[in-house]
Formats: C-alpha cells, structure tokens, sequence
C-alpha cells in the first residue's frame, strides 16, 4: 500500500468517526446523550493527560483538580451572575493559571515524586473547597446554576451539550494534532526519551514541560466548565481521587501518547462503567455493588493492559498497522510502549 | 498541658504508624525502585482480617499475627504483579496504583464501607500528665519500637540482610555476586506487606478502618519515607513522627479540617527539598 493511500485511509477514517460521532445525539435516547457528552468530557481530560504521560514522560494524579477548579471557576462566576459565556471561557483560564503557578516547583520533580504531589494537590483542593463555603457551598456543594448561553443562544437539552462538547473535543484534539507534529511536540518528544539529551540539543526542557502541564490543565478546565453547566450542580464528591486514577487508565488504554488513543480509550473506560453500573444497580443487590463492580474492574483493565499490551489499544494497533508496511518511513515511534520505556531507561541512567 | 501530652501521645501513635509503611516503603523502593502505591493497603487488609479473626473467636494476638502472616501473602502476589518479568518502571508504578484500586474493590465487598473497630489492649486507660490515654497507644508503641530494632538487626547481622541492601546499593553488582534480585525484590514485598499489615492491626482499635483509608495512609506512609530520600529506614521514623506530630498538633490547635491538609503541604515541601539536596549533591 502506498503511503499515500495510507493517509488517505486514515483521513477517510476519522472523517468517518466524525460524522457518526456527529449524527449520534439525534438518535440517542437521554440518558444515552448523558453518557456521550460524558465521553467527550473525559476525551478533552484525557488528550492533555495523554500529553503529559506521553511527551514529557510525567504521570499527574492531579488532573481531576483542574477539572474541578474549571467547575469551579464557571460555577461560582456563573452564580455570581456574570455571563454564562464569559464563565466558561474562564474556566481553562483559572486551571492552566493555577497549572502554570503550582508547576513552577512541582516540575522540579519527577516519576513517583510528580504522581505523590499532584495527588496531595488535588487531596489540599479539596479541603479548600470544603473550608470555604461562602463561595463554593463547601461540602453541600454549589446548586442553581444558571443555563448557558452562547449570544442569543441558549443550551439547555442534552443534544445542546452534546454538540458543544463535541465541537470543543474536536478542537481539542487538533490543536494537540497539530501541537504533536510541530516544532514543540518534537522537543517534547525528544524530552519523553531523554530528558538531557533534549537539553544538550538546545531544548528548553524545563520551559516545555511547564507548558505541556499548564495546557494539559486547560483542557482539564475547559471540560470541566462544561460540565457544570451541564449538570447545574458540583460537590467536592464530584471529583475524588480515583476520579484522577480514571483518566490515567483511559489514558492507558488509549495507548500514552496517541492521539487517538484519548478518544478511544475514553469511550471504551466510560462505557463499560456504564454497563457495570447499570449491571450492578438493582434492588435485590447490594448498594455497594456498583462501586465495588467499577473499583475492581478499573484496576483490572489497567494492570492487565499494563501486563499484557502496554502500548494500550491504539498503540498496539497502530503497531501491527506499521507491521504490514515494507519500509519504515516514520521513524519516530510515537506509540506509548517505547516511550514508556525509554523514560523509565533516562531516568534509571 | 493535658490537651498538649494528648496530642503528642496520639500523634506519637499514628507517626508510629506511618512509620511503619515508610519503612515498608523504603524497603521495597531499595531493592526494587518501585514506589508501591498499595502500601496504605496492606493496613487496611491488616485492620480488617484482624477483625473477622476476632470475631471468628481467635484470641487477641494471636489474630494479630495471623492477619500481619495473610497481608504478608498479599505482598507477595503484589510484589509479582508488579515486578514479574522484564517491565518498565513507570510501569511498575501505575500498577501498584491499580493493585491499591483493586484493593479498595475487595475490602468493599468482603467488609462493606462501614468503619470497622475492634477493642484494643485490654485493661484501664491510664493517666499521664493529666492526659487520659488508651492502653493501646502503649502496645504501638512497643510493637513498633520491637519491629524496628528487629529490622536494625535483620539488615546490619543477617546474611538477608545484607544481601538485601547489596541489591539497593548496586542490583548488577548483587547480580554478579549470585544474589538473586528478583527473589530479594519479591522479600521486600513479603515484608512490606507484613509491616503494614501489624500497622493497620494496630491502628485500628484506637482509629475505625473503612476500605477507602488505603489512599491516605499511603500518602502519610510515604510522606514520612521520603523524609529519608526513600532509602533510609531510620529517617523514615523520623518522618513518620514528624507527620503524625503535625497532623495531630494542627488538628487539635488549628481544627481538625486542616490535619490532612497541611501534613500534605509538608510532604510536598519535603519532596522539593529533596530534590534540590539531590540535584546539589549531583546525584540525579
């Protein structure tokens, strides 16, 4: 096959996905419509965090805080009565602000040491919201948000939502596209592999990687705007830690560092807890069931993809795809498997 | 003034605690580089089992040590799940996240989410310096005081021992000498396990259990294990103190809602300074 054709395919194929993705809302029923916007939300997450654990080689067990200070930003403005519009532009503000303050110290640190700290960041949040109910309803939580509006337009029905989510995670996901073949994502690329041997070729390592966080938290933020609007109500008990540890599996199963693999890998987690929950939700049931049916099955998705093909699915399929190709006519690997080594090798060295 | 010794004895207590995941922490990070994130779990399972076994008419202590030999065993499967073959380690690291999960998953189904307490050492609470304090504070005390000078002298006397700190000195060099790492990595586990195991076991009479307090107790565990860059048993009971001091003086002159908070404000100011020695020292 040519390369061409290649491409060709590939562009055909997520036009494809496009405009399925694009007809779905208006067949869905409602409550089928809660879970596709619940996809894109986790999509837009997932995308920054795929960046992060994939092109500078760092794992955050923070990122459900910047979804909660982005809900929380919109939230809080939007009670205020500020324009609903204005509310939630200035929710990726407010993350990729707070990302790029508390990652000045905190990119300091790496592996073990990143993952304990973002999660002490996000575990801190929460106590702060908790502690300062006269803006954010504390532990009750913030309710009577007001309805989005867009202009004259208001977005009040799921398919609304459905669509605005759908048009942010395609911006999302081109701009990091684009991002990802660019001048920058090569250097991150480069750092992913070797962290000094990306700085002796002139690549301001630090100053990327405090980049790659504080967009990785502004897409965060955005879906997480979003997502007050659309549920009209958040608690802290909207965004736990293993929240966080979620969008670090549908990162794993997408395939670290793939694209694509965001999108994959947030649909696939979101749906199958879907079906957990609705399997495991009945009055003859125990309460607990849902949880302990999500808990376990979550953790056995990751160590088994970890174990088994830890390029994640994305990855790995686009590892036999290159199979069938004669000659190597990319040569910079850009599936998870190899920079997930290579990272873990420059830090061992 | 009896406000004051209550707070120093509970956080004494809890520091204790943590120490002994930090040491658990650190033993497994010395010989394997692995952080396991499942440590915190390994109490929980601790506190647990030592609860069904009571309840199941096995006497006190007794059903201590057999839920401390259980968690041993888990260790042990953790340790293999996460280090078996040829794996990276970062890897290794988002594993033990998911074994932590997992964990939480099956202390949900087996015990409910209900906090979950046995009676302590029997006997009157005692008085000192104006303070009333349970008997059991005065058993984790001992127990964690016996487990650690036994560690002391497992690593400086024993053959183990010392196999065991060649393989975090230097993992080639053990390799070269026929010490087996991986096996030696997988020990590190057992014993991790079982030091966390007799911590949660001794935690829970004085602290109700609940299948979600793996994920803090881990964090304090390794709050206080980083205090000695991870590698250094004896710091890390002086981190475990440090932490279980502070969590228990903010709560008690501050208010209880900060505790947490501000420990982790610590640990994050710890890993920053230990990064800055490390990068000084030129040891990155």
């Amino acid at each position: 096959m040519s390369e061409r054709m290649r491409s060709l395919l590939v562009l055909s194929l997520a036009v494809v996905i496009g405009l399925v993705t694009l007809a779905l809302p208006l067949v869905l029923s409602s409550s089928d419509v809660e879970i596709y916007v619940t996809i894109g939300l986790a999509t837009i997450v997932v995308t920054g965090l795929s960046l992060l654990m994939g092109f500078a080689g760092q794992v955050s067990l923070g990122q459900a805080a910047f979804y909660g200070v982005g809900a929380y930003t919109a939230g809080i403005m939007a009670v205020h009565h500020w324009p609903s519009l204005v509310a939630l532009m200035a929710a990726p503000i407010a993350a990729g602000v707070i990302a790029f303050v508390i990652g000045v110290p905190l990119l300091r640190l790496k592996g073990h040491a990143l993952v304990f700290s973002t999660l002490a960041f996000q575990l801190i949040l929460l106590v702060v919201i908790e502690n300062t109910s006269f803006l954010t309803g504390g532990a009750i939580g913030l309710s009577g948000i007001p309805a989005l509006h867009v202009g004259p337009l208001a977005i009040s029905t799921g398919k609304d939502y459905a669509y605005l989510v759908w048009i942010v995670a395609v911006a999302v996901l081109l701009i990091t596209r684009n991002l990802t073949r660019s001048r920058p994502g090569r250097a991150l690329r480069a750092m992913a592999i070797t962290a000094s041997g990306a700085s002796a070729a002139g690549i301001a390592v630090e100053s990327y990687k405090l980049k790659d966080f504080t967009l990785s938290a502004a897409y965060a933020g955005i879906a997480g705007g979003i997502y007050v609007f659309f549920i009209g109500y958040i608690s802290p008990d909207a965004f736990p830690v293993t929240l966080s540890i979620e969008f670090v599996i549908m990162v794993v199963v997408g395939g670290i560092g793939t694209v694509s693999g965001a999108f994959v890998g947030a649909a696939v987690v979101t749906v199958i807890s879907q079906v957990l929950t609705s399997l495991g939700t009945s009055p003859s049931l125990p309460p607990d069931l849902p949880t302990v049916l999500s808990l376990g099955v979550y953790a056995l998705i990751l160590i088994i993809i970890l174990r088994l093909i830890p390029a994640g699915v994305v990855g790995t399929l686009s590892d036999l795809w290159k199979k069938t190709k004669p000659s190597a006519s990319n040569p910079v690997d850009t599936t998870g498997r190899s920079v997930l080594d290579s990272t873990v090798q420059a830090k061992d060295g | 003034m009896s406000a004051f010794t209550e707070y120093l004895i509970t956080g004494v207590a809890r520091g204790l605690v943590f120490a002994l995941l930090a040491t658990g922490f650190v033993l497994i990070y010395r010989v394997t580089r692995v952080v396991n994130f499942a440590q915190g779990a390994f109490a929980v399972f601790g506190g647990l089992l030592t609860f069904s076994l009571l309840r199941a008419g096995i006497p006190q202590g007794v059903s201590e040590v057999l839920a401390a030999l259980a968690v041993a065993v888990i260790g042990l499967i953790f340790g293999v799940i996460t280090i078996a073959g040829k794996i990276p380690l970062l890897s290794s690291l988002i594993i033990t996240i998911g074994l932590a999960m997992l964990s939480e998953a099956i202390a949900m189904l087996a015990w409910g989410s209900i906090p979950i307490s046995y009676s302590g050492l029997a006997g009157h609470d005692f008085v000192i310096l104006g303070a009333v304090v349970q008997r059991q504070y005065l058993l984790v005390l001992v127990v964690s005081l016996v487990l650690f000078g036994s560690m002391a002298l497992l690593f400086g006397r024993t053959y183990f021992g010392k196999a065991m700190t060649a393989c975090a000195s230097n993992a080639y060099a053990a390799k070269l000498s026929g010490i087996n790492v991986k096996r030696m990595g997988l020990l590190a586990f057992i014993l991790g396990g079982a030091l966390g195991g007799i911590g949660g076991a001794l935690l829970t009479p004085v602290e109700p259990m609940t299948y979600n307090a793996d994920v803090s107790l881990s964090i304090l565990g390794f709050a206080a294990a980083i205090v000695g860059g991870l590698t250094s048993p004896g710091l890390a009971v002086a981190g475990g103190l440090v932490f279980g001091l502070t969590e228990q003086f903010v709560s008690g002159y501050w208010s209880p809602s900060y505790d947490t908070a501000v420990a982790l404000a610590l640990l994050i100011v710890v890993l920053l300074w230990q990064a800055r020695r490390m990068r000084l020292e030129g040891l990155e």
